[in-house]
């Protein structure tokens, strides 16, 4: 028994020492560019700003998450935190004689920055080939010193092995021509996963709104095995666009994710799929 | 291996079976053999009727034992089933220690890697009092492991033993070794089989009935005086290449390692304890298989398809025990037992696709039981009360606490495809109390009776199981986290006889199992397989009823001839009323041995009825009645030092062509086969 108490003494003494020690440590402030690459920099003319564009990596075909970071051109330490910030990307398209401009789905950050920086999102239609190159402007407003202007990079937009963005024209009523993206998720893994689509309607060759009116049924599916997973929650519209849900891996290997875009109950879209593999 | 050599050297082998020198112990000597251990051949007036050659598996002799049946997947490593209860239902021990088979689809019960040559003797107790080592409902198997004497009056003796199956082109080869010293002894045996697909009773080649195997078992003893011993045990055994043509799947290997340390005192008060080490790795294999996903995918696509899988298993564990047993007072006897152990278990399963003319697919992975720990710390507690000349009254008790904590975060994720939030650690407490009377009913003739009730644990595979491919019924079963424990309510009236020329041993025993646990379809969860037919979840059922009775006979009209019968009858049924699946009908063995001076000759009768009483929804099918008789015979010579046991045996003597109800596949058993040995003692 006194072994015993003299034990239990020594654990709890332990433990304190062990749990005084984490108290010293702090808790790091968050960095919003952990884990992203800076793809673009350059001055915004005009705007007295330089500008950084940061992802997860290089453009690619399909809803790219991307940070812009702003300093202010003089000191280049200072971040700008607030500005109103505008993708414009646009792909040329050269045909013979034929010239042909257009652009592609866009998430303008909000004017408040998050943590310093302004998150947005671009969906890039197509990749950069042959008689195609993208470019891309970036409208910057700094409401510090109310001034506004241009960044303009040339951009290459790769062509990821797995498709994770569908361009397709409804099947009906409207045939109007839609851009599915698989936004989530980026990081698959064996269990319960968000998954989460955007949904942008070409209205013109420049403008390409967020559509919010469809909704959306996934049957996820493991071709080689010819089996599914339970309990796969459908996509719900959250709104700018945004459609989430959850679906469920039972193993690593490589799935599909078999779509179903929806006006009211006609299928409007047809074998829309994504493949994902953990 | 083959039914066929249940095969007996008189001398050799002698094996015995002892109605019960403990109270409720059903207790069968295997070898007390003066071959491989130094230990005296004892009780020749009890006839051996269990007796078998060393190259018999130990399946053979459990085919054998009171209440017991077997599930057959293979030639190889069959299931013990006891009255109906199989798996986790069942204490399954080695002296006491516990070990757990590393394969999801129980093809590596523990009694495969346990060779008779190995074994001193078997203990069956039934229903809920097994317990004695682990809160169980459906009884315990306790295979005490075999010994040398120490100051034996000879100091070294060692035999080689050698033989031949017709049937499977079966080799075995057995070797044992001891060597008895004043104060400590050492024994070391042996066994190699190499066994290639067995025939059966059309001349039919079975595929895939092959296997092979090695098996070795070191013990040293050491008594330093009367009152002290320690000893230790260290047993090895490797199989290889083992087909299970029942399944979709071989084994490539199945491996285990024990070791054990014991230490003994004996005095007015019996102290021993234990502490034990023991590994299993168990890899399926469908290499050589066509995989059945080239059938059917094949068929409706026309591609062929490649598709090969990797199931490894491996089950570790830790334990140790100790017992304290005393006469705290002229009546009455005290059992104390305090144990715990610690089993690591993890399989896997890894698919590899590849369609011709393309490269692999990715890898697709899973855990099938998750990385886990489980601890059970348990105690346990008997005495013995003789209150009379005449009548002796028993109460045990157990509890155990059992904690299963989860090694990675792979079984969480996993299970959050069904919904489930998994606690990382469950913690779970489990009962059992036993009451039984021992009563002389007049000379020579007792009845016992006894009624208990337990709990018992669900395996990690029934808690945490991920899509395991039932072969028998063609669902993929997937655990329940969250699973009540089995319960039941045990009751068992046994009648003895115990003459010197008869022995009576009839008992039946009633089980009333609530929570009963068995796969539930769920036609919410898309079945993993082309194959499949659909999902089982493991569920409890509300209420389950298993029923046996029992006979024994042993009778010597004279010293040179003997007779064994031996029946056992199970009924079981589920709260519907719909039957139990996996449930033997009536069996019969008689047995007439005579033995000579050098001679022994045996004839043997096994007979099965019909299983009409089956469960289709678990794919069970009806099963025909079979008859099959076995002759053996066996020839002893001595030379100057040397002595030599030739023994030729036939079993399925008319080629009859049968298969049990528990023979997964409904696969033919072997036709005839000869076996001889030779068997060379020094």
């Amino acid at each position: 028994m006194k072994l015993n108490i003299s034990l239990i003494i020594c654990s709890l003494t332990l433990s304190f020492l062990i749990s005084s020690c984490k108290k010293g440590d702090e808790i790091n402030p968050v960095n919003p560019l952990e884990g992203l690459l800076k793809l673009k920099e350059g001055y915004v003319i005009g705007a007295s700003a330089k500008i950084e564009v940061w992802g997860e990596k290089n453009f690619f075909t399909g809803f790219n998450n991307l940070t812009v970071v702003l300093y202010d051109s003089l000191n280049l330490k200072e971040k700008i935190t607030d500005a109103h910030i505008e993708f414009e990307p646009v792909m040329t398209m050269v045909s013979g004689a034929m010239v042909m401009k257009h652009s592609t789905p866009v998430e303008n950050p909000d004017q408040v920055s998050v943590n310093d920086v302004f998150p947005g999102a671009i969906a890039f239609v197509m990749p950069t080939a042959m008689g195609g190159s993208w470019k891309l402007s970036v409208h910057v407003h700094n409401h510090k010193i109310d001034k506004e202007g241009e960044a303009e990079f040339e951009i290459i937009v790769d062509n990821p092995a797995t498709p994770v963005l569908s361009v397709f024209t409804s099947q009906s009523p409207d045939s109007s021509k839609l851009v599915l993206s698989l936004v989530k998720p980026t990081a698959p893994k064996v269990g319960m996963n968000d998954i989460e689509f955007t949904l942008h309607r070409k209205l013109s060759m420049m403008e390409w709104p967020a559509d919010n009116t469809y909704s959306i049924e996934i049957i996820p599916e493991m071709p080689s095995m010819g089996h599914g997973s339970p309990n796969n929650i459908n996509p719900v519209n959250t709104g700018n666009g945004h459609y989430k849900g959850k679906v469920n891996f039972t193993m690593t290997g490589e799935w599909r994710i078999n779509i179903a875009v929806k006006k009211g109950d006609a299928v409007i879209s047809k074998n829309a799929s994504f493949n994902i593999t953990l | 291996m083959l039914i066929l050599g249940v095969w007996l050297f008189p001398i050799l082998c002698q094996s015995q079976v002892s109605h019960n020198t403990d109270l409720l112990n059903d207790t069968i000597h295997l070898n007390e053999v003066e071959v491989s251990t130094s230990l005296p051949l004892s009780n020749n007036d009890v006839m051996d009727f269990y007796r078998t050659n060393h190259f018999s598996t130990l399946d053979n002799i459990n085919a054998r034992l009171d209440g017991m049946s077997l599930v057959k997947r293979g030639s190889y490593a069959l299931e013990p089933q006891l009255q109906g209860f199989s798996g986790g239902q069942l204490n399954i021990t080695i002296d006491g220690m516990k070990m757990f088979g590393a394969c999801t689809d129980r093809m590596d019960p523990i009694t495969s890697y346990i060779e008779p040559s190995n074994l001193k003797k078997i203990t069956i107790d039934h229903g809920t009092t097994g317990c004695e080592t682990g809160c169980n409902i459906g009884g315990s198997v306790d295979m005490t492991l075999e010994e040398p004497e120490i100051n034996s009056s000879k100091p070294l003796i060692s035999s080689v033993e050698m033989g031949y199956e017709s049937i499977s082109n079966g080799q075995n080869f057995l070797f044992s070794s001891g060597y008895s010293a004043k104060k400590w002894a050492w024994g070391i045996d042996g066994v190699y089989r190499n066994n290639a697909n067995y025939r059966d009773g059309t001349n039919q080649v079975i595929p895939f009935s092959q296997f092979r195997k090695t098996n070795l078992h070191s013990v040293f003893k050491y008594q330093p005086n009367n009152r002290n011993s320690f000893k230790m045990d260290m047993l090895y055994d490797v199989a290889r290449n083992v087909g299970y043509p029942a399944l979709t799947m071989d084994v490539g290997v199945a491996r285990a390692a024990l070791i054990g340390l014991e230490y003994q005192r004996a005095g007015e008060a019996n102290f021993k304890v234990k502490v034990y080490l023991n590994t299993i790795y168990h890899v399926m294999d469908d290499s050589k298989r066509d995989s059945l996903y080239e059938l059917k995918a094949g068929g409706s696509t026309g591609k062929t398809v490649y598709m090969r899988m990797d199931m490894p298993g491996q089950s570790t564990t830790l334990g140790s025990y100790a017992q304290l047993q005393h006469f705290w007072n002229k009546r009455n006897r005290l059992t104390i037992k305090g144990d715990n152990y610690t089993n690591k278990s993890l399989a896997e399963m890894t698919m590899h696709m590849r369609y011709p003319g393309l490269p692999p697919e990715p890898e697709m992975y899973m855990q099938t039981w998750p990385e886990m720990i489980r601890n059970v710390s348990g105690l346990y507690l008997q005495n013995t009360t003789f209150v009379s000349q005449k009548l002796t009254l028993t109460v045990d008790g157990r509890v155990d606490y059992n904690i299963d904590i989860l090694q990675s975060e792979y079984a969480q994720q996993q299970f959050s495809v069904f919904n489930y939030n998994l606690p990382k650690k469950q913690g779970k407490l489990l009962k059992s109390l036993n009451l039984s009377a021992q009563y002389l009913l007049v000379n020579d003739l007792s009845v016992v009776a006894s009624t208990g009730y337990s709990e018992r644990m669900p395996t990690i595979g029934e808690r945490l199981g991920f899509y395991l491919f039932n072969a028998y019924d063609g669902y993929d079963y997937i655990g329940n986290p969250y699973l009540k424990v089995e319960k039941s309510n045990f009751f068992r009236v046994a009648f003895r006889l115990s003459k010197t020329a008869i022995k009576v041993n009839l008992s039946q025993s009633v089980s009333l199992v609530h929570d009963y646990i068995m796969g539930i379809t769920d036609h919410q969860i898309p079945a993993m397989n082309f194959y499949a037919k659909g999902i089982r979840v493991t569920s409890n059922i509300p209420k389950a009823r298993l029923y046996s009775t029992d006979l024994q006979i042993l009778f010597n009209p004279n010293t040179n001839l003997s007779l064994f019968i031996l029946s056992k009858f199970t009924y079981g049924e589920v709260s519907s009323a719909n039957p139990l699946p996996l449930i033997p009908p009536i069996k019969n063995i008689a047995a007439v041995q005579y033995q000579k001076n050098r001679l022994l000759l045996q004839a043997e009768y096994e007979s099965s009825m019909a299983q009409g009483r089956i469960n289709s929804d678990y794919g069970e099918q009806k099963t025909p009645a079979y008859t099959i008789f076995n002759l053996k015979s066996g020839y002893s010579l001595s030379f100057s030092r040397t002595r030599a046991e030739i023994g030729v045996s036939i079993s399925n003597l008319l080629n009859r062509i049968y298969y049990e109800h528990l023979d997964w596949g409904r696969i033919n058993r072997p036709g005839r086969n000869i076996s001889v040995s030779l068997t060379l003692l020094f």
